[in-house]
């Protein structure tokens, strides 16, 4: 097959760098990928592929970094989105939709007795800092090393645009060390508000950590113990692990949890729900954006949410990702090489074992764009509903091209 | 005379406001970022590898409340420590005394100890003379390719080695470098060079002229013009990155950490 080029993409880059810092900011730029091997800019989607601006269409494992949970462009979730917007979307009121999506999703989300939406992951997790911080009347916010929350100044590491007040009620603790997390609570005694961390560790540039057995049972137990919350960050696991948020799949009782990527197929939507005992608190947190309102979204998470059940996406994506897996892991073995793939089938990270400098990785992974597939190099990756046994199957032949091109140029 | 490093940076947990603290990490900076780079002088240019040669004696830069810095030289040879014994010592009341000085203002040291050695002093200011020259160029200088390839690799060293002090400084840089694990970084000018490698071990960074053998991360720059640009922070890395006149491999959270300490470099070294 011929190579995929990338020449209008990086025309477009050109123009984006005259009038945009960086010219794609944020984790979309191309300096976090493989740079001259990838697409830059996209065009139009279907399903689990999508074609960039060169005309090059891919299969696709990165769902926009995890929104798009059904595929591109569903037909149902974007009708229910269209008739919606034919009533319209924002008014000087919210629509019956919130009321609706907000029952939805109480009743499918055990132990969560309200919600409130917003636009993007980082709207609900800082929202539920706050709600924790009101409950409590306390200022300590414990998270894991290296989780990512968000791009608000309290969860960042030091970029720009922070000061270290920032983050002065910000500590962390190891994934999976709970003792630490006593530690830190016990030091900061009669101060915590909160322990805030994901249903797994899933840092970029890092093996994903599934909880260690009991590791949530105590976490919970600390929090009991000294008046904490316990805050589920599901915004990159939620419904892709399970249809009643992840802690149900893991088996524990968070206070508060929130939702974005896969709540409404990529359309803009994010969700913070708490249990009954934290509703005072968080209706005294001022919470509101010009969007937050959007009925155009909520009709779509309505449609997404019904469709995820109705298909059983989750036990599909968990099949689909399945058979990625140990298909990827046995084309390597049998080229003589070694990886390593960590995480949940629909969520896997995949990196070569022998290798701490992703250079193979980098390499495979721009091969794979070049061929059509996109496996990102540093991230993990995100299943789709409508991937399909063909998908992974001609996913897996263009990945033994890129072993054969990794083995002969790193030799194993 | 004995001057330990750690009686000098017996302040460091003392520092409270803003303007404390850049002072300190500019003079951390230009003692152990800049002031060692005569060293690497000697090796890059004629008339200083001339004048080094000469040279056998330690000169140690001493502040009060601040940094401590003593050059070995040794006939050509010579190294940078933190610690220990000189032939002279010229010691500067203040940070702000010494950052004057290297400033350009009127700011002078006080000799404490070695004064009979003004010839080795006089050959030592010739040296910090020519370094001033390569690091702060006119217009003449960098038309020569000669002396704009040395200006680079002098200055992505002294860059690079300026992290360090950012990172144990500096208190936002002080987040990003808790996160900093270890590696190699190799930064690359073009095929011919200059190359420099910057190391983390244990969250402390050392540099290097030269290459290293399979390095956790390269960065490589497209061309000597490119990386004059970079260093006169003219540059947006991020769009650089994806035009490929930076070409990252490697471990990228390493560069991007690497990035960011860089990025702050710039706001006490002009």
């Amino acid at each position: 097959m011929a190579l995929y080029k990338f020449d209008k993409s990086l025309a477009l880059f050109e123009r984006a760098c005259k009038v945009i810092p960086g010219g794609i900011p944020g984790h979309t730029s191309p300096a976090f990928a493989v740079a001259g091997s990838y697409p830059y800019f996209a065009a139009s989607g279907r399903g689990c592929r999508y074609k960039d601006v060169d005309g090059n269409e891919y299969i696709d494992f990165m769902a926009a970094y995890g929104p798009v949970v059904l595929g591109y462009n569903d037909p149902v979730v974007d009708a229910a989105a269209a008739r919606q917007r034919e009533a319209g979307s924002l008014f000087n009121h919210p629509t019956a939709r919130s009321v609706e999506l907000a029952e939805r999703m109480v009743a499918l989300v055990p132990g969560m007795g309200w919600a409130v939406f917003a636009r993007n992951g980082s709207d609900v997790t800082s929202y539920a800092v706050q709600v924790a911080r009101e409950h409590t009347q306390r200022r300590k916010i414990l998270m894991i090393k290296g989780a990512y929350h968000g791009v608000q100044a309290w969860c960042r590491d030091g970029t720009g645009g922070l000061i270290p007040e920032d983050y002065e009620h910000v500590h962390a603790f190891a994934w999976n060390d709970a003792t630490q997390a006593a530690d830190l609570v016990g030091k900061h005694a009669g101060d915590v508000a909160c322990i805030i961390v994901t249903p797994f560790h899933h840092p970029a540039f890092g093996d994903q950590v599934l909880p260690a057995p009991g590791f949530f049972a105590d976490l919970r137990r600390i929090c009991d113990e000294g008046g904490i919350a316990l805050v589920l960050d599901d915004v990159r696991g939620g419904f892709r692990l399970s249809m009643h948020g992840s802690h149900a799949y893991f088996g524990f009782r968070p206070d508060l949890t929130c939702y974005c990527k896969a709540i409404a197929n990529g359309y803009t939507l994010s969700a913070c729900l708490g249990t009954d005992a934290y509703k005072g608190a968080a209706s005294r947190v001022f919470f509101t954006g010009s969007y937050f309102g959007g009925a155009v979204e909520m009709a779509a998470a309505l449609a997404n949410l019904d469709e995820l059940e109705k298909r059983g996406a989750v036990p599909h994506m968990m099949a689909m990702g399945t058979m990625l897996q140990k298909g990827l892991a046995d084309l390597a073995a049998a080229r003589g090489l070694q990886v390593a793939i960590s995480g949940p089938p629909t969520i896997p990270y995949m990196r070569f074992a022998n290798e701490r400098n992703f250079r193979r990785m980098q390499r495979f992974s721009g091969e794979a764009a070049r061929r059509g597939v996109i496996l990102h190099p540093h991230h993990n990756w995100f299943l789709i509903a409508a991937h399909q046994e063909a998908d992974i199957r001609l996913t897996l032949e263009v990945a033994d091209k890129c072993f054969e091109i990794v083995k002969k140029e790193f030799g194993g | 005379m004995i001057l330990a490093g750690g009686f000098w940076d017996a302040s460091i947990g003392r520092l409270g406001r803003p303007a404390d603290t850049r002072e300190r990490v500019t003079a951390n900076m230009h003692l152990y970022a800049v002031l060692p780079r005569v060293l690497d002088l000697a090796r890059l240019d004629d008339a200083a590898t001339g004048i080094a040669r000469d040279m056998d004696v330690s000169i140690a830069f001493a502040v009060r409340g601040g940094p401590y810095v003593a050059l070995d030289f040794k006939r050509g040879s010579g190294g940078a420590r933190r610690t220990g014994l000189a032939d002279v010592v010229l010691f500067f009341p203040s940070c702000r005394h010494l950052n004057r000085m290297f400033g350009g203002e009127k700011a002078t040291p006080i000799p404490l100890w070695g004064l009979h050695r003004f010839r080795d002093l006089q050959r030592f200011t010739k040296l910090s003379d020519r370094l001033t020259q390569y690091l702060k160029p006119s217009d003449d200088d960098m038309a020569d390719p000669c002396f704009r390839k040395r200006h680079v690799e002098l200055s992505l060293l002294v860059g690079l080695a300026a992290c360090r002090e950012v990172a144990d400084l500096d208190p936002r840089a002080q987040r990003v470098a808790t996160a900093l694990h270890d590696g190699t970084i190799q930064y690359s000018v073009g095929e011919e060079g200059p190359h420099v490698t910057a190391k983390v071990e244990h969250g402390t960074i050392s540099v290097a002229p030269g290459r290293v053998p399979d390095p956790t991360t390269t960065i490589a720059l497209r061309d000597l013009d490119f990386a004059v640009a970079l260093i006169r922070g003219e540059v947006d890395t991020f769009a650089a990155s994806g035009l490929g006149d930076i070409r990252l491999s490697g471990d990228l959270a390493l560069a991007d950490k690497f990035n960011h300490l860089f990025d702050r470099v710039g706001l006490y070294l002009k």
